[in-house]
């Protein structure tokens, strides 16, 4: 206990003397500098959870725009902790030129099986010759407002997470298979069990460590086979921060991914676009991936 | 009516010594279809859901087919028994007890079929501790448990006389009998006064547990899914229940006479008759049900109504709409039933009977298939379902074990005991 505090002390004094003092720094800036005293104390008050952030922004928002005038205003909406972070997807479809990569991409990414794909191109001839154009669809998870898969799973497999992608706990999920039946975009699929081990050395050696968990070897009867499996936005590679792997790689940057609650994320501006639409909107699931006609 | 009695105990009383060859052939086939169900049933636990044809496009196939068609056999069979003991059609009294145990085992049959069909049944009971309220599936595995606690209880209760009436006699079902009564157990006026009133309770409290919760509520499951046009419509639980009642009152009929003619009995002709008049009413209120269910949705002209339909009605699975569910299942009955010459034949009216019940199979694939073989969307693949021979051999296995437990059941409780039995019981307490 004591060499602890010992220890603990030279570290402070470490640390203070490697330290710049405070005041004489901020006197140096053309800015206030008790007003960043306050704030730097207060800040410390919100770390600590005894300050709620949103009181923060109240106490100090008329000040913070006295002293830094319209530019401060963006910012203090940004981090009002009102507006969470909203993971949506904007697919440009005259860019998309379906080759496909963000469909091998995302089975290189998520190791998925035979008869799983996460993310599929369907591709489409319109109209009659010489009048025809071709259609190419790319279909993730929409990760709907209010997903019917949540909606029907009896044992909340199945849920949305606080930043709109909707997930599963594969060692829940009792493989009832009402989530694929109930899915208007057929996003879902169920793990029978099939590998590519007989054409891919070492297929079998690691499963894909969806939200995070590490499964190791992809075995008979082991999950995630018998239960379903869907797109969850790379979540794994979001932790990161990284792109979802079909955005990262696709060839004509047909694909935008980013917050819809930042008003001024590219996502979000192009989802207001007069170009956007949803798939079948008619329904009330609130589709979260946008396409630009 | 002593002569009845006495022919109806016969065949039991000899049981203890020689079994007649007919039970014996009949068990025997029923544990080797079971033997072999059990042995596909060991292979899709093994190699998982690969064994059979479904898919992610086609999730749910015969399995789900056959689990709506024995829950709704339960339930028809239940509304029939209320109909005795709760309105007192003393008519069909005969077949009460009879169809509240066949109610019962409808329901283990269909839960045996989710089962198998549960991508991981060893976490099936995990229905039951996480709910999630929003989900008609989670709210009838809840109406299930209930439903078959409240058809026990009630069942006991209506043999609960012939139980300490049977206590006295030194057969097998004496013994059974013995075991499910208290030692002081007795008949008077009160507990038959207090006995019926329980059956009216329980009854009345399972008319809406069986129309609402359990065979409206599975109609629900699939009427609540706005992706598939072909089941999202607020008729569909409606014509659910009906074709339970249509379902349950054939099953009710085929299996009294099959089972008279069996055991040698004599068989309540006018009774007969009834069922099977109250049958061809349900079937006709449950075509017209259908009739408006599909002229809505070919009216709507919407691509997605209109594959369904001509996936159901004009492609390679029409067979099983126009040849099962229309002609076998629909119009053979009908003729059968309003045919003068057939009208009162018993052989016709069972052949119509089991027609009927084959014919609710058939309807129960069209729901369940049809809807699942349209893309879900433009350019999506089809679904291309037919069920494995796994699939087959398992449902029979299922369908075995059914039997079983009933052909056993039979042998041990008082299933068939009749008013008469009071007379009976005063000639034994003498």
């Amino acid at each position: 206990m004591l060499l602890k505090q010992l220890l603990e002390d030279d570290f402070n004094q470490i640390v203070d003397e490697r330290l710049s003092d405070a005041a004489e720094e901020l006197a140096n800036s053309p800015y206030d500098t008790d007003l960043g005293l306050n704030m730097a104390q207060d800040a410390k008050k919100v770390v600590a959870g005894k300050l709620d952030i949103q009181t923060f922004h109240k106490k100090y928002h008329a000040s913070l725009v006295k002293e830094f005038g319209q530019q401060v205003r963006q910012g203090t909406q940004e981090d009002n902790g009102k507006t969470k972070v909203k993971w949506g997807m904007v697919i440009d479809l005259r860019k998309c030129v379906g080759c496909d990569s963000c469909m091998v991409a995302c089975k290189a990414e998520n190791r998925t099986p035979p008869g799983i794909s996460y993310n599929v191109v369907l591709e489409k001839e319109v109209g009659e010759f010489p009048h025809i154009s071709k259609v190419n669809l790319p279909m993730p998870c929409m990760h709907c407002d209010n997903p019917p898969c949540v909606q029907v799973c009896p044992v909340r497999a199945t849920f949305k997470l606080d930043n709109g992608i909707v997930t599963i706990d594969n060692d829940r999920c009792i493989g009832c298979r009402y989530c694929i039946v109930a899915c208007p975009y057929g996003a879902r699929s169920y793990d029978f069990g099939e590998s590519y081990e007989d054409e891919m050395l070492g297929f079998n050696d690691v499963t894909s460590p969806e939200y995070g968990i590490e499964r190791g070897k992809r075995e008979p009867r082991k999950t995630p086979i018998g239960t379903v499996r869907k797109c969850n936005f790379c979540l794994h590679r979001l932790e990161r921060g990284e792109e979802p792997a079909c955005v990262e790689t696709c060839i004509g940057d047909a694909r935008f991914f980013g917050d819809l609650n930042d008003p001024n994320s590219t996502v979000s501006k192009l989802a207001n676009s007069p170009r956007a639409f949803k798939l079948k909107s008619d329904l009330g699931a609130g589709p979260n991936v946008i396409y630009l006609r | 009516m002593s002569t009845v009695v006495k022919e109806t105990k016969h065949p039991n009383d000899k049981a203890k010594g020689a079994l007649p060859t007919l039970f014996k052939w009949w068990i025997g086939i029923l544990l080797v279809l079971f033997a072999v169900g059990a042995y596909f049933i060991m292979e899709r636990l093994w190699l998982g859901l690969t064994t059979t044809n479904l898919s992610s496009v086609t999730p749910w196939g015969a399995w789900i087919a056959f689990y709506i068609f024995f829950v709704g056999l339960s339930a028809g069979s239940f509304l029939l028994s209320t109909m005795i003991f709760v309105f007192g059609m003393k008519r069909y009294e005969k077949v009460g007890k009879m169809a509240l145990f066949i109610a019962i085992i409808c329901m283990i049959v269909a839960l045996t079929f989710v089962l198998m069909d549960l991508g991981r049944p060893e976490r099936a009971l995990s229905a039951l501790v996480h709910w999630n309220v929003t989900s008609i599936l989670a709210w009838e595995m809840r109406f299930y448990v209930i439903y078959i606690t409240l058809l026990t209880v009630e069942l006991y209760v209506a043999m609960r006389e012939d139980f300490v009436r049977l206590a006295a006699h030194d057969s097998l079902k004496g013994k059974v009998a013995r075991l499910l009564t208290f030692k002081d157990s007795t008949i008077n006026d009160y507990t038959r006064k207090r006995d019926h009133r329980w059956m009216k309770i329980l009854g009345t409290i399972g008319i809406p547990l069986a129309i609402l919760g359990v065979h409206g509520g599975t109609g629900a499951i699939f009427a609540v899914v706005s992706a598939r046009p072909a089941w999202n419509s607020g008729i569909f639980p409606i014509i659910f229940v009906v074709s339970a009642m249509v379902s349950g009152t054939a099953l009710l009929l085929a299996i009294y006479v099959i089972r008279c003619k069996a055991l040698k009995q004599p068989i309540d002709e006018q009774m007969v008759v009834g069922l099977a008049k109250l049958m061809i009413a349900f079937l006709f209120i449950d075509l017209l049900l259908q009739f408006y269910d599909y002229l809505v949705a070919l009216y709507s002209l919407a691509d997605s109504h209109l594959l369904s339909l001509q996936t159901m009605m004009r492609s390679a699975y029409s067979w099983s709409f126009w040849g099962i569910q229309i002609f076998l299942g629909a119009v053979v009955p009908i003729f059968l039933v309003y045919w003068k010459k057939t009208a009162k034949n018993m052989n016709a009216l069972l052949v119509a009977a089991v027609f009927v019940v084959i014919g609710i199979i058939g309807v129960r694939f069209n729901i369940v298939v049809p809807s699942q073989i349209v893309p879900i969307m433009e350019g999506m693949p089809a679904g291309d379902y037919y069920p494995t021979y796994n699939e087959w051999f398992v449902s029979i296995g299922i369908m075995a074990m059914g039997l079983l437990i009933f052909t056993i059941a039979d042998r041990l409780l008082p299933l068939d005991q009749e008013m008469d039995g009071s007379e009976m019981g005063d000639q034994n307490a003498r």
